[in-house]
C-alpha cells in the first residue's frame, strides 16, 4: 500500500480520538523510512505519542532524528507562534516586542485561528527545507492531526485567514501558499483513519464529503483500524454455532465468566471459555464487517483495512505495522486493499 | 465477585447517583463517556431519580434509541417500561417542557424533592446539544438589540470565532447545565463531555473565551471617543494594535474593531456565567467520573485529568475503565484436554479427525491472541491501581456488540453499579 503514498511529500492523517492515528502514522512512518526515504512525523499533542513510540524526548521544534531516515518533532503552539512571528515582523526588535507584551500574548493565544495557521506554517517551512544540492531535505512529512472532528477546519484555517485579510499583509502572503500546498493533491495527501465502529466510519464519509466541499480536493485514503479477524473459516461457522449452543446450556452462566474479576477458574470450565471467548470473537468479527461494508458502500475514496495485531505494546504494535505496509509481513493477519 | 475493592467502587458510583446533584463525565475522546453517560443516567432513574443526561454528539443509533432523533435544545424523557423489559424504547413521550423546569427559583422545593426521592418514580430525560445553534443563541440572549445576530453572521471574526473556537461547544454545554441545574426540576444531571486533549479544557474554555473579550484587549479595539489625542498616542494598546496590524494586516484590525464594537457586552456575560458554573463544579453535590479505556497512554491522561481536577478543588471519585478486554487467559488452555473439544465436534457430526484438529487449533490460537489482549490490558489497570487505590477504579467490559439500545445501556448500567433489591 506504500506505492499509493511515495509521490506525496505531505500526508496529513486524521480521524477520531482513539482510532490509532498515531499508531498508523508512526507504522507508516517507520516504513517509508524503511524503504530509505527521510521521513519527518510531525504531531502537536500534549500527550506525544511518537515520544513513546520511539523512545525519545521532544526538545523543541527542531526535528530530532531517530535513525537515519526518520525523524520527529512535536510543535507546541507556543512554539509555532514565536516562529512565525520571527519570521513575519519585519523586525526583531517588534517580534520581541509583541512576545513580551502580556496583554499582545494573551489576545494571540485567545484568538480564533493563530495556533492553526502558526503550526501549518511550521509544517511549510519543514517542506521548504532543502539539503546542500537544493533538493527537498525530507522526502515525506507526515502530519498526526489533533484528533477531532474539526480536521477540515483546520486543514481550511489558512484559506480562511487568506480571504478574510483579503490577501494583504506577510501572513495573508503565507496563509496563501500554505492553503495552496493542502489544497494540491499532486503533493499532498490527506488520510482518514477509523475503526470499524458506528460514528468513526459515519463521520469518515462525512469528512469524505467535508473534503472534497471545503478543500476543493479529494480524500486520498480511508484507513479502517484494528479490524478484527474471525477466528474460523465461514464454512465451520454452523458447526461452530451448534457447539457454542450446547456450551450454553451445559454451562448456565458462562457469559459472565469473563467479565467475573475473580480467579478461581474451575478446570472443567476451560472447555466453556474456549467457545464463549471465541464466540464473542466471532461478534466482533461481524460487527466490524457490517460497518466496513457500510464504508465500502459509501466512500468512493480507495479502502485499506489494517488488522488488530496481538502486540503487547505499543511499539511492538507500530513495528508490526510497519512490515505490514511494507508487505513483508509473514502473519496471517495482513491487510485488505 | 464482590471482593471488597469491587464491592467499594460500586458503592461509590450507587452513592453518587443516589445523593449527587451532578455528575460529569470526562476523559480522553472515544473511550465511552456518551455511552457510560447515558448508562449512569438510567441507572440513577431506575433507583427513582429524576435525572437527566446532557449528551453530546452521541452516535445515530443510541441517540436514537434514547429518543432523539434530532439535535434539539429541549430535555425529551424517555419510557423506562421499555428498559425495565429490555425491549428497545419505541415510544417515547413528546418534547414538552418539563414542568417547572423555567422560572422555579425556591431552592428549598427542589431540596424537598431530592429528599422525597424515595417515593418518586425515576424519570429519564436526555438531552442533545446542538453545539452550533448554541453560540447564536448566546448572541441572541444578550444582545442589546435583535439585528446583532444579522450583523454577527456578517463579520468575519464571528465567523472564524463561532467555527473555529472549538471550545465554545464546550462552554456552551456548561452554559445550558447551569439552566438545568438551577431549573430546580432534575435530582441529578449527568453532563457528557465532548472529546478533549488537554485536560479540562472544556472547563477552562469559558475563561478562554471570556480571555478574548478581555477588557484591556477590547480596549484597544475600541474607538475611544472621550479621550483626547495625548492619551491616544500614550495608550499603551495603541502601541500594541499598531503591532498587531503589521503581522495581520489593516484590513482584518478594522474586522477585528468592527468585531469588538459589536460584541463587547459579550465580556460582562461570559464572566458572569463563568463564575456562577465554576461554583457549580465546586460543589460538593458535584462529582467527577473520569472514563478511560484501558490504554496506557489514555490512563496517563486519565490521571491527569484527575490532577487538574485538583485546581476546582474537586478529584475523580472514580475512574471508570470501559472496554476492559474480558478475562481471557492462557492457562486456560492449559486445562483444556484435546478430546473435550474433539468429542464436542464429534458428536455434532463431524466426523474428520483432521478437520476437528483444525477447527481445535484455530480455536486456541485465536483464544491465546485474546488473552495477549486481556493480559495488556490488566497490566495497564494494575498500574493505575498503584496510584489510585483498587477501590477507585471500575472495571466495564467490553461487550460483544455496539451499545446503541436501552437494554443494552441496561447491561452497560449493572456492570458500573448493580441495582439493590
Ligand atoms: N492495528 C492495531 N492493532 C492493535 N492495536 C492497535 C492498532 N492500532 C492502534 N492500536 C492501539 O490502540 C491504541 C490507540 O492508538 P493511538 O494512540 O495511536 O490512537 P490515536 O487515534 O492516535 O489516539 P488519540 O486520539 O488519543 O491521539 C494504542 O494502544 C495502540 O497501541
Ligand atoms: N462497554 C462497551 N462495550 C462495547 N462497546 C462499547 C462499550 N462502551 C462504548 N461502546 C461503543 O464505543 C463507541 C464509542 O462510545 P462513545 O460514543 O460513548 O464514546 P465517547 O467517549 O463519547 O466518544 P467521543 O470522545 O468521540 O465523544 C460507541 O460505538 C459505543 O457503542
Ligand atoms: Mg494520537
Ligand atoms: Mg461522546
Amino acid at each position: 500500500m506504500l506505492e499509493q503514498l511515495l509521490d506525496k511529500r505531505l500526508i496529513f492523517v486524521t480521524g477520531k480520538g482513539g482510532v490509532g492515528k498515531s499508531t498508523v502514522t508512526a507504522g507508516l512512518a517507520h516504513a517509508l523510512a524503511r524503504s530509505k526515504r527521510r521521513t519527518l512525523v510531525l504531531e502537536t499533542d500534549t500527550f506525544s505519542a511518537m515520544e513513546d513510540l520511539f523512545d525519545y524526548s521532544s526538545p523543541g521544534l527542531e526535528p530530532i532524528s531517530i535513525n537515519e531516515y526518520l525523524y520527529a518533532s512535536n510543535l507546541s503552539s507556543e512554539e509555532c507562534f514565536i516562529a512565525t512571528l520571527r519570521r513575519f515582523v519585519p523586525s526583531e526588535r517588534i517580534a520581541r516586542a509583541i512576545i513580551k507584551n502580556r496583554i499582545a500574548r494573551v489576545f494571540f493565544r485567545a484568538a480564533p485561528s493563530v495556533n492553526e495557521v502558526t503550526i501549518l506554517d511550521q509544517v511549510r517551512v519543514f517542506f521548504e527545507k532543502t539539503d546542500d544540492d537544493g533538493e527537498p531535505f525530507y522526502d515525506h512529512i507526515l502530519v498526526d492531526l489533533p484528533a477531532s472532528g474539526h480536521a477540515v477546519t483546520f486543514l481550511n484555517v489558512p484559506a480562511t485567514m487568506h480571504g478574510m485579510m483579503r490577501g494583504i499583509g506577510p501572513i495573508a502572503t503565507m496563509s496563501g501558499q500554505v492553503a495552496e500546498l493542502i489544497s494540491d493533491p499532486a503533493t499532498t495527501a490527506i488520510i482518514a483513519v477509523c475503526l470499524p465502529e458506528e460514528m468513526p466510519v459515519n463521520e469518515t464519509i462525512e469528512l469524505a464529503d467535508n473534503i472534497d466541499e471545503t478543500l476543493g480536493r479529494p480524500l486520498d485514503l480511508a484507513i479502517a483500524n484494528m479490524v478484527h479477524q474471525a477466528p474460523l473459516d465461514a464454512k465451520n461457522r454452523p458447526l461452530f454455532e451448534e457447539i457454542h449452543q450446547q456450551i450454553r446450556e451445559d454451562y448456565p452462566g458462562v457469559e459472565s465468566l469473563f467479565f467475573d474479576e475473580e480467579d478461581e477458574r474451575a478446570e472443567s470450565t476451560a472447555i466453556a471459555r474456549l467457545i464463549e471467548g471465541n464466540a464473542l470473537a466471532l461478534g466482533w468479527a461481524d460487527r466490524d464487517r457490517e460497518y466496513l461494508e457500510l464504508l465500502y458502500d459509501r466512500l468512493s475514496a480507495p479502502i485499506v483495512e489494517v488488522p488488530i495485531v496481538y502486540e503487547s505494546s505499543g511499539t511492538d504494535v507500530v513495528d508490526k505495522l510497519s512490515r505490514i505496509f511494507i508487505g513483508d509481513s509473514s502473519d496471517a493477519a495482513s491487510l485488505t486493499a | 465477585m464482590n471482593s471488597p475493592p469491587d464491592q467499594i467502587s460500586a458503592d461509590v458510583i450507587r452513592n453518587v447517583l443516589d445523593d449527587g446533584r451532578l455528575v460529569v463525565c470526562v476523559g480522553p475522546g472515544g473511550v465511552g463517556k456518551t455511552t457510560t453517560a447515558a448508562a449512569l443516567g438510567l441507572r440513577a432513574a431506575m433507583a427513582g431519580r429524576r435525572a437527566i443526561v446532557l449528551t453530546i454528539d452521541p452516535a445515530r443509533r443510541l441517540a436514537n434509541s434514547l429518543g432523539l432523533q434530532s439535535l434539539t435544545n429541549d430535555p425529551q424523557q424517555i419510557d423506562l417500561a421499555t428498559a425495565a423489559t429490555g425491549e428497545e424504547a419505541t415510544r417515547y413521550l413528546t418534547s414538552t417542557s418539563p414542568p417547572g423546569e423555567h422560572g422555579d427559583e425556591d431552592q428549598d422545593d427542589a431540596d424537598g424533592k431530592a429528599e422525597g426521592s424515595q417515593q418518586q418514580d425515576g424519570e429519564l430525560w436526555a438531552m442533545m446539544l446542538d453545539s452550533e445553534q448554541t453560540f447564536d443563541d448566546l448572541i441572541d440572549q444578550y444582545a442589546p438589540d435583535k439585528g446583532a445576530l444579522e450583523s454577527a453572521r456578517e463579520n468575519n471574526i464571528y465567523r472564524l470565532l463561532s467555527s473555529a473556537l472549538y471550545g465554545m461547544q464546550e462552554y456552551m454545554a456548561l452554559d445550558k447545565l447551569h439552566d438545568l441545574y438551577t431549573g430546580g426540576y432534575f435530582d441529578l444531571v449527568v453532563l457528557d463531555t465532548p472529546p478533549t486533549k488537554n485536560a479540562l479544557e472544556f472547563l477552562e474554555t469559558p475563561s478562554r473565551a471570556a480571555t478574548f473579550f478581555d477588557e484591556r484587549i477590547i480596549k484597544w479595539f475600541l474607538p475611544d471617543h472621550s479621550a483626547g489625542f495625548f492619551s491616544r498616542v500614550f495608550n499603551p494598546g495603541s502601541v500594541v494594535l499598531k503591532l498587531v496590524s503589521k503581522v495581520l494586516g489593516e484590513s482584518f484590525v478594522e474586522d477585528l474593531v468592527e468585531f469588538f464594537d459589536t460584541f463587547h457586552y459579550l465580556q460582562e456575560a461570559l464572566q458572569q456565567r463563568g463564575e456562577m458554573i465554576e461554583f457549580i463544579l465546586r460543589d460538593r453535590q458535584t462529582h467527577f467520573f473520569v472514563i478511560t479505556s484501558a490504554d496506557p497512554r489514555r490512563m496517563k491522561e486519565a490521571y491527569f485529568f484527575h490532577e487538574k481536577l485538583g485546581a476546582l478543588e474537586q478529584k475523580a471519585d472514580i475512574f471508570i475503565i470501559n472496554r476492559v478486554i474480558p478475562m481471557f487467559a492462557a492457562h486456560d488452555l492449559a486445562q483444556l484436554e484435546d478430546e473435550d473439544l474433539d468429542g464436542m465436534l464429534e458428536e455434532h457430526g463431524l466426523e474428520d479427525p483432521d478437520q476437528a484438529r483444525s477447527i481445535r487449533k484455530h480455536l486456541e490460537t485465536h483464544y491465546a491472541r485474546l488473552a495477549k489482549l486481556a493480559l495488556r490490558d490488566r497490566k495497564a489497570i494494575s498500574s493505575l491501581a498503584t496510584r489510585v487505590g483498587d477501590e477507585s477504579i471500575r472495571l466495564v467490559p467490553l461487550l460483544g456488540e455496539d451499545v446503541h439500545n436501552l437494554s443494552h445501556l441496561l447491561k452497560l448500567s449493572d456492570f458500573l453499579t448493580p441495582l439493590k433489591d
